[in-house]
């Protein structure tokens, strides 16, 4: 039986191309070319061609998919959270009261996105745009990533799988900071495989600072460093020296160091410890099932199906960019499914690797040749991989459409997967009709960030519990609400079907004091929901006056 | 505009529920047409509300607030004025959270306090009631009353308002409605009524301008005609509500019905139906000691607060003062206007859109400056010589300016603390962080491309 590689290359470690990094690998010509005459003729060139050709098919539908309708919901409590972090690090005083700075996580997204607000004012979509810049920026790494490991053609395939897969899509659209992470996180891949296979340890250092940046941006990139870890520990491609081991951690150490810094400076310092303290005593926010429901079709099925086969199928023939991979996934997935808090895109850095792993199986498994007619066409070993590549990157542009159109992206109010139907619009409300000075009292933290996000009033969450040991520390407790109510510290209520299908203790409770405090509904929020006797407008948010 | 549509939707949605609200705030029915807002005005007010809390004296309440005519540096009222003026006395101090009793508030205290214009006998005309000891030196300030300093800070504190008249709550009350005492030889509802008086009510009424008299805990069945019954708790309500004593306001219907439960209020509000002129009355809350200002200070508030979300914010006006002094020590001696007043000065406060911020009105007013204010502004026919002769209270507002955003007060007075921004911290630390990433990045970099450059020469 003959076996081909996608790029004829052969098997055990030679599928890396070390010195393939840009259009056609000449760029030591196009380096020596150097003026414009040199870029010309670079132009001309038909790999060159060739290469704008692929990177406009990837870069198009991705962009097309992120763009798309991207501020037609709006934010959700994460986004809300981010960018009014943001927005107060900007020091816009209609966010400074109710978005301290230092909340939960290190501030990296949130002080480049302060910087774009500060240039041109706060807005969603400038959030949002500035994550899709990001997403597209992971999407150029897979390229690169790929075509380092396996050559062009696996890079071109999973940039466009990364691309268009639903994950990547849902979450680069959001003002989350797991895109940017993801980001930091494939560059410093990147970077690595750069160290292995050129054995030059400034390329690890450099990783090592990418590494930092991810966690800079979100601290559970510091995760990925298992995987690097895992990886030395059992390659034998290459043998990380101690020096340059310990260097790297220094360096990796240095760059996280501005968490704690800015922490202590600004007297902050046990934001960060409390946030911690309460994550690891949380309660379960999922099931054990969660991952394994909501991320192998966000990262598309078909796409997981092809680089599990091709891995079982390659097992006896890895080589340390499959063992390289196979770490950066394995981690991050074992310890979030032990960690009891799970987030759908906590474990958005895999995307990257298993596209790659996914594009490198189609493009280069070892395959039987074939030759079959059907009718009266010739079906080659070539074509169907072509086929099984279309079908993965069309399934997966489908499934994302669907996902991106807005109407589909407010039904679901799983934390990371979109806006929060109404939310927006009862916080403009909020914020045209009620006076300064007005409180309001949510069901939940998360409706309260989002109204307090476009609402400009303070909104505090029946919810939060008294007890320090089962809630966010930024959240502030409502001790006795019916007091405040009684009191006037609390003018209005707010309920609404997202935070109600989560407690419905607590709806119960709130409607109560809605009937108890001569409750009048001033603003409701609708959506249109189908049901067998047609379309019918249900209620997801009401805000009700109430009085002592 | 925003109270239109609050408006609209708080016309159609009393339903408690989320399900049980029928149809969307689009669909509602127009709110029913709001008659004061027709009525022609010499002002933009179109809803002047007027409420009487009971028993304080402006040095009681804002007697150390900046800017106000307060307490005098260095006064200290002597124990005994008349036989040792200068041995012993006592300093005003501040009442912290110390019980307080009703003290008297007559004619006799009064001018046992005024003393011929000395005004030195706040303590020693309570000498010998050990329960109220010098208690009458006592005031309160910002710790005790955050919601009404927060309104002075925001509105109009005037400092120049004197009751009516040298005495209790009845007087007082008639001045505030009739501009006139209403039994001029004491301090008393007279057993057959006043029907003899004209009120404010029956000019407007004759106007055609809307009023209602708001009271909180409304007893219809207790009046002037019912008050030998002996319903102890009733008879604050029978003097707090003048009407409650004039035949034609009980039996007529077209009068009566405009004397309604305060409930009411927050209904009218809600619905941008409010009257041209509203005058409350509290019951519970009335701040009346030994009462909780703090329950008066959050009745108080939740009035404020129901107007400024209501539809007929934008042209409304709402004044507060304080029936009598309640015994308290105040500073300023009262001019002598009449046979019956002034008494000594009240807190009084006015919230609207076109109130002046933070401003403290020097004006010398009483009660029947809000009757002149109202008869002003729909051109009703003075009623006494009191009203006639009284000082409006137009210099509180600026109708030049537009309408302000209505400032939902709360009740601490510690401003909300800014938040902590530490951006160029921030900047600088995670600035150090990225910039890393360039030397890391530029070596490895540098390095490849010469090693790619000495390629290139040797090929």
């Amino acid at each position: 039986m003959t076996t081909t590689r996608g790029d004829g290359s052969n098997l055990g470690g030679a599928r890396a191309r070390p010195d393939v990094a840009g259009p056609g690998g000449r760029r030591e010509e196009a380096a020596a070319g150097g003026a414009v005459g040199g870029w010309v003729t670079t132009l001309r060139r038909r790999s060159t061609r060739r290469y704008i050709g692929w990177a406009i098919v990837v870069a198009v539908p991705s962009l097309m998919l992120r763009l798309w309708a991207v501020d037609a919901l709006g934010v959700n409590s994460d986004e809300a959270v981010y960018a009014g972090q943001a927005a107060s690090l900007a020091r816009d005083p209609a966010f400074l009261p109710f978005f301290p700075v230092f909340r939960a996580h290190p501030l990296l997204f949130q002080s480049l996105l302060s910087l774009e607000y500060r240039a041109f004012g706060v807005t969603t979509l400038g959030g949002r745009l500035l994550a899709v810049a990001f997403g597209m920026g992971t999407v150029w790494l897979t390229y690169a990533i790929g075509a380092r490991l396996y050559g062009r053609r696996v890079g071109t395939l999973a940039a466009l799988l990364v691309g268009v897969m639903p994950y990547t899509v849902v979450v680069s659209r959001q003002i989350l900071l797991d895109t940017p992470m993801a980001f930091f996180a494939a560059l410093a891949l990147y970077l690595l495989i750069r160290y292995v296979q050129t054995d030059r340890a400034t390329w690890l250092y450099a990783s090592a600072v990418a590494l930092g940046l991810s966690t800079l941006t979100k601290e559970t990139a510091i995760l990925l460093a298992g995987g690097i870890y895992a990886f030395f520990a059992l390659t034998r491609k290459t043998r990380l020296r101690l020096g340059q081991a310990a260097l790297a951690v220094a360096v990796l150490v240095l760059t996280v160091l501005p968490y704690p810094i800015s922490l202590k400076l600004a007297g902050h310092t046990s934001t960060g410890g409390a946030f911690l303290t309460w994550q690891l005593l949380r309660r379960p926010n999922h099931t054990w099932w969660f991952y394994l429901q909501a991320v192998p079709p966000a990262l598309g099925l078909g796409v997981v199906a092809v680089a599990v086969v091709g891995i079982v199928l390659m097992r006896r023939v890895l080589t340390w960019s499959e063992h390289l991979l196979l770490a950066w996934i394995t981690v991050p997935c074992l310890f979030f499914e032990v960690w009891a808090v799970k987030g759908f895109q906590y474990l958005l850095p895999i995307a990257v690797p298993v596209a790659v792993l996914a594009a490198m199986v189609v493009v280069s498994v070892p395959l039987p040749q074939v030759r079959w007619r059907v009718a009266a066409r010739t079906v080659t070993t070539a074509g169907l991989r072509a086929a099984v590549a279309v079908l993965l990157v069309a399934s997966l542009a489908v499934t994302s459409w669907n996902r991106v159109q807005p109407d589909s992206g407010g039904s679901s109010f799983l934390a990371g997967t979109g806006g929060v139907p109404g939310g927006r619009e009862a916080g403009e409300w909020i914020d045209a009709n009620l006076p300064v000075g007005a409180e309001l009292l949510a069901l939940g933290p998360s409706m309260a960030n989002i109204l307090q996000f476009y609402g400009g009033h303070k909104v505090r969450a029946l919810s939060v519990s008294p007890n320090p040991l089962y809630r966010n520390p930024v959240y502030e407790p409502v001790i006795n609400p019916d007091l405040q109510i009684r009191q006037g510290n609390v003018q209005y209520l707010v309920w609404d079907s997202f935070s109600a299908g989560r407690s419905s203790f607590f709806s119960r409770r709130l409607l109560s004091f809605a009937e108890r405090y001569h409750g009048r509904v001033v603003h409701q929020e609708f959506i249109t929901a189908t049901t067998d006797e047609g379309p019918v407008r249900e209620p997801v948010i009401t805000i009700y006056e109430v009085r002592s | 505009m925003r109270r239109r549509l609050a408006a609209a939707v708080g016309a159609l949605a009393l339903a408690i529920g989320p399900g049980a609200v029928a149809a969307p705030a689009a669909a509602a029915p127009p709110a029913p047409p709001d008659s004061a807002q027709d009525l022609p005005t010499a002002t933009p007010i179109k809803h002047f509300l007027v409420l009487m809390q009971e028993n304080h004296s402006f040095d009681n309440y804002f007697g150390t607030y900046p800017g106000a005519d307060g307490i005098p540096k260095g006064t200290c009222m002597p124990v005994d004025p008349v036989h040792e003026p200068a041995s012993d006395c006592v300093r005003p101090y501040h009442l912290e959270e110390q019980a307080i009793t009703d003290m008297g508030h007559n004619s006799d205290v009064f001018d046992a306090e005024y003393d011929g214009g000395k005004m030195d006998g706040f303590v020693s005309v309570f000498a010998d009631q050990p329960t109220v000891g010098t208690r009458a030196m006592g005031h309160y300030d910002d710790r005790d009353l955050p919601f009404y300093w927060n309104v002075a800070d925001n509105y109009v504190l005037f400092d120049r308002l004197f009751t009516s008249a040298a005495t209790g709550s009845v007087n007082n009350h008639f001045f505030w409605t009739t501009a006139q005492a209403g039994n001029p030889d004491a301090d008393r509802l007279l057993p057959g009524g006043f029907d003899h008086l004209t009120t404010i009510f029956d000019r407007l009424q004759k106007a055609g301008v809307s009023w209602k008299f708001y009271v909180q805990n409304y007893r219809p069945n207790v009046n002037f005609r019912t008050a030998t019954t002996g319903i102890a708790e009733a008879s604050a309500q029978l003097v707090w509500v003048p009407l409650l004593s004039f035949n034609r306001f009980l039996d007529d219907p077209a009068l009566n019905s405009r004397i309604v439960d305060m409930s009411e209020y927050y209904k009218d509000a809600a619905a941008g139906t409010l009257p041209a002129v509203s005058f409350m009355v509290p019951f519970g809350a009335s701040e009346h000691p030994p009462g909780s200002i703090e329950a008066g200070e959050r009745f108080v508030r939740s009035l404020v607060s129901a107007l400024m979300t209501s539809p007929s914010w934008d042209s409304s006006a709402f004044m507060w003062t304080y029936d009598d002094w309640g015994g308290w020590y105040d500073h300023v001696a009262p001019p002598k206007v009449d046979r019956f007043g002034y008494g000594f000065r009240s807190p009084a406060l006015l919230v609207s859109p076109y109130a002046r911020k933070g401003h403290v009105d020097h004006t010398t007013l009483d009660f029947t400056s809000e009757l002149k204010f109202i008869e002003n502004n729909w051109g009703v026919e003075p009623l006494a010589s009191r009203d006639r002769a009284a000082n409006d209270i137009t210099s509180a507002f600026d109708f030049s300016a537009g309408p302000r955003e209505p400032v939902l007060l709360g009740r601490s007075r510690v401003p909300p603390e800014p938040a902590d921004t530490p951006a160029a911290t921030v900047y600088a630390s995670y600035g150090v962080a990225v910039s890393l990433l360039v030397p890391f990045l530029l070596a490895p970099l540098r390095s490849s491309a010469s090693r790619l450059r000495r390629k290139g020469v040797r090929s």
